[in-house]
């Protein structure tokens, strides 16, 4: 790595509730929280306005998707339970969950965005990673343009951070938010980025940053300064090697524009915890139901998985997976549906349930399995008697 | 209430025999933990995860009687890393177990060995065999390296146990190849056949000794006790139909090569290095004194080995996973084994010279 990287990082702002602020632009200004089921709609009225679902009107168990920053100025983030996030904001607006018009917006920023530079990694649905370096221009025209192609296509508004590398660039696209275009050099970082929580860093998750705060570690500069030594003391080898390259700004991983997926899994949470026996056909509907949809989900693809698992969370929260191996290939919901009862056999089921999720892993192509293709290994001829 | 004072090893040995099989991550927390009743000058020690339970005993000192759960990894780890010579005590203060060493403490949470799941003896008339654990050791390392692991048919995530006539049989396959071998047992049990699971296996031959002293085995239909030193294991059994093993060895393979097994090992090893990685695939071509392995990679790399061999019989020119090969060759002790071969689409047979008591079928591979 001798030539000197420029990566960019473009996260949209407020995604979800931007996409819903197009279509709502009279909530502008409003704390919005996005969450919520079909049936809170928002009603036409006979004068032309609109009724909106309130928070402090919602009862069940949803949770939070997304919040616009009027509402996160109240406390309400994502990933909280509705009615908690109630008790914060009553009168904040309640919107239902709409995927297929966040899918459509995603499409579109990206495609923009890809006209300008080609070089991208999707990081999901509201960033992605920019190769810059074989670019002429300066950074800060290319991140205007950027932003300025992502506006016309979608009307929405991104944050930008230019750096060395992926990890600098994530950190950075986050110290200027909402609309905001960060420019970082390997020389900045300890003015600008030593001074922040450790947690800035993404890949330092609750788990070590908890453990780093009991070792006095808060900022990013004070791990920068630790021993390599201290940090392999209290973490893994490689996790304590990654932390120590991290706090310096040291990150060489490349910008992967294709990726193949390491598994597809569909999950679902009930309504209410159904229970294993008094439930049954009901989860054995929505078992098989999720097996038809990882089966479409594969076929859609193109892929076929040998490992299928199954995910399980109880009613207090806990979670189990187990896997089973496939002696060959498969992308056939009844297989998967066989397969994945199988790994039920080994998970106790004596509690209520709250979610049940079932996942194909070790993928490989459609079209590259098959008799003719590469060697096969014959099978012994097992009966029983 | 002191539960026990002693050398640190007359504690961590013992434990090192149970906690082997408690899990890391489990549905209930106190499986983590391991169950220690104090019986006077008796101190039982207890871990299980609801398929297996393994019991031990120590000595300990004092006439009365308590019983808890403690955290067995915790109090491994604090063991370990006490100085070898350590005097330790555990004392149970109410909800708290207290470990002293030196000047070194430390305040343990426990939870109620009243809440501590423990396997019921099984029902039906059990078949008792014994061999010492010397025999048992061997046998089980002959074939468990051909178990599957997380197969679908989950009766292949074993080993089949037969007891029959006066032979103790063990059996493994993952649909790929298949390994049997068969030790001759002083008196002859009723016959039975059980399936044990793998972790009960591995766990097994992990903790056997290589020695004379006797392993006695109680089998009933759904449960497989071993009683061996101090120490108890008890295993539930899958529940299924292990395959016919026998119609699976192949009878009159009429190519029969005899080898070294050691030079035929390192040439499988070199061969091995210039195999594609994902299907691991080596090339037998046999001709008039003649072995030949021959691979190659995606890089179109190649390898070749020739071991001059006696025989005279028609050439042949076959596939196998290098790894099959590699299993047994590294699993069997002896000087010589013999190679059994019909054709392309035939298995290969592996047994040991002038010894009935060992077979290792393996599957070709087309290449």
């Amino acid at each position: 790595m001798t030539l000197p990287r420029r990566i960019a990082h473009l996260d949209m702002d407020a995604f979800y509730a931007s996409v819903e602020l197009l279509r709502y632009p009279d909530l502008r200004g409003q704390p919005v929280v996005i969450g919520g089921r079909l049936d809170q709609q928002p009603e036409l009225q006979a004068d032309g306005s609109r009724r909106y679902a309130r928070l402090r009107d919602y009862v069940g168990r949803g949770v939070i998707t997304t919040s616009t920053y009027e509402a996160r100025a109240l406390g309400v983030f994502s990933a909280m339970g509705v009615m908690k996030a109630a008790k914060l904001a009553p009168d904040a607006v309640l919107l239902p969950v709409d995927f297929d018009a966040y899918r459509l917006a995603s499409r579109r920023f990206k495609a923009a965005a890809a006209t300008i530079a080609p070089l991208i990694e999707d990081r999901g649905i509201d960033e992605i990673y920019i190769d810059l370096s074989e670019l002429d221009g300066e950074s800060v025209d290319l991140a205007r343009r950027l932003k300025q192609a992502v506006k016309d296509a979608t009307g929405l508004s991104c944050s930008i951070g230019i750096a060395p590398n992926k990890l600098l660039a994530k950190i950075c696209s986050d110290l200027d938010k909402p609309d905001g275009v960060t420019l970082l050099t390997m020389a900045d970082i300890p003015s600008r980025i030593w001074p922040l929580p450790v947690r800035k860093i993404n890949g330092i998750g609750p788990k070590a940053g908890d453990k780093l705060a009991t070792l006095g570690i808060a900022t990013i500069g004070e791990l920068a300064e630790v021993t390599p030594a201290l940090l392999q003391a209290n973490f893994g080898r490689s996790y304590a090697e990654w932390l120590h390259a991290a706090a310096h700004g040291i990150d060489e991983r490349p910008v992967v524009t294709e990726s193949e997926p390491r598994s597809i899994s569909r999950e679902t949470t009930f309504e209410h915890d159904l229970h294993p026996r008094h439930d049954r056909p009901q989860l054995s509907e929505i078992f098989t139901d999720l097996c038809r949809r990882v089966a479409a989900d594969l076929e859609r693809k193109g892929y076929l998985a040998r490992t299928i698992g199954i995910k399980l969370r109880y009613e207090d929260f806990r979670t189990v997976t187990r896997d089973v191996t496939l002696p060959v290939a498969t992308g056939d919901a009844a297989t998967i549906r066989r397969a994945a009862g199988e790994c039920l056999r080994r998970v106790p089921l004596e509690q209520r349930l709250r979610l049940l999720g079932v996942r194909a892993g070790s993928l490989c192509q459609r079209d590259a399995v098959g008799p003719e293709k590469g060697p096969t290994q014959a099978e012994l001829p097992l009966t029983a008697d | 209430m002191l539960l026990f004072k002693g050398p640190r090893d007359q504690l961590l040995s013992p434990l090192q025999s149970v906690c082997g099989i408690v899990e890391k991550r489990h549905t209930l927390p106190i499986l983590s933990n391991v169950l220690m009743e104090k019986d006077g000058e008796k101190l039982t020690l207890l871990a299980t995860d609801i398929e297996i339970q393994i019991t031990t005993q120590t000595p300990t000192i004092g006439a009365d009687k308590a019983a808890m759960t403690v955290g067995a990894r915790k109090l491994q780890d604090i063991l370990r890393s006490l100085p070898e010579s350590a005097e330790v005590s555990l004392d149970l203060d109410d909800k708290r177990l207290q470990l002293k060493a030196g000047k070194s403490r430390f305040n343990l949470q426990t939870l109620p060995a009243e809440d501590f799941p423990r396997m019921s003896v099984a029902d039906g008339q059990p078949t008792k065999l014994t061999v010492s654990q010397k025999q048992m050791k061997r046998l089980l390392a002959l074939v468990q390296y051909a178990m599957a692991q997380q197969d679908i048919r989950y009766y292949l995530n074993g080993l089949l146990l037969v007891a029959k006539g006066s032979e103790l049989r063990v059996v493994a396959t993952d649909g790929h190849r298949l390994a049997y071998a068969a030790e001759v047992l002083p008196e002859t049990p009723a016959p039975i056949e059980v399936i044990l699971p793998r972790k009960t296996v591995l766990e097994l031959s992990r903790q056997l000794s290589d020695n004379d002293d006797p392993l006695e085995i109680t089998l009933t239909p759904t449960q497989a006790r071993f009683n061996f030193g101090s120490i108890e294991l008890v295993s539930k059994l899958i529940d299924g139909k292990f395959p016919d093993y026998e119609r699976v060895i192949p009878q009159h393979h009429s190519k029969i090569i005899k080898l070294s097994r050691e030079v035929l090992l390192h040439s499988l090893l070199r061969a091995a290095i210039l195999t594609n990685e994902k299907f691991r695939g080596v090339r037998i071509v046999l001709a008039p004194s003649s072995l030949k392995i021959i691979s190659s990679n995606a890089e179109q790399e190649e390898a070749q080995e020739e071991i001059e061999i006696d025989y005279n019989a028609e050439a042949l020119d076959v596939g196998f996973n290098v790894t099959y090969l590699l299993d047994v060759l590294n699993n069997v002790s002896n000087e010589n084994i013999e190679l059994h071969l019909a054709d392309a689409n035939s298995s290969a047979l592996f047994v040991l010279p002038g010894n009935e008591t060992f077979k290792y079928v393996v599957m070709p591979m087309r290449i």
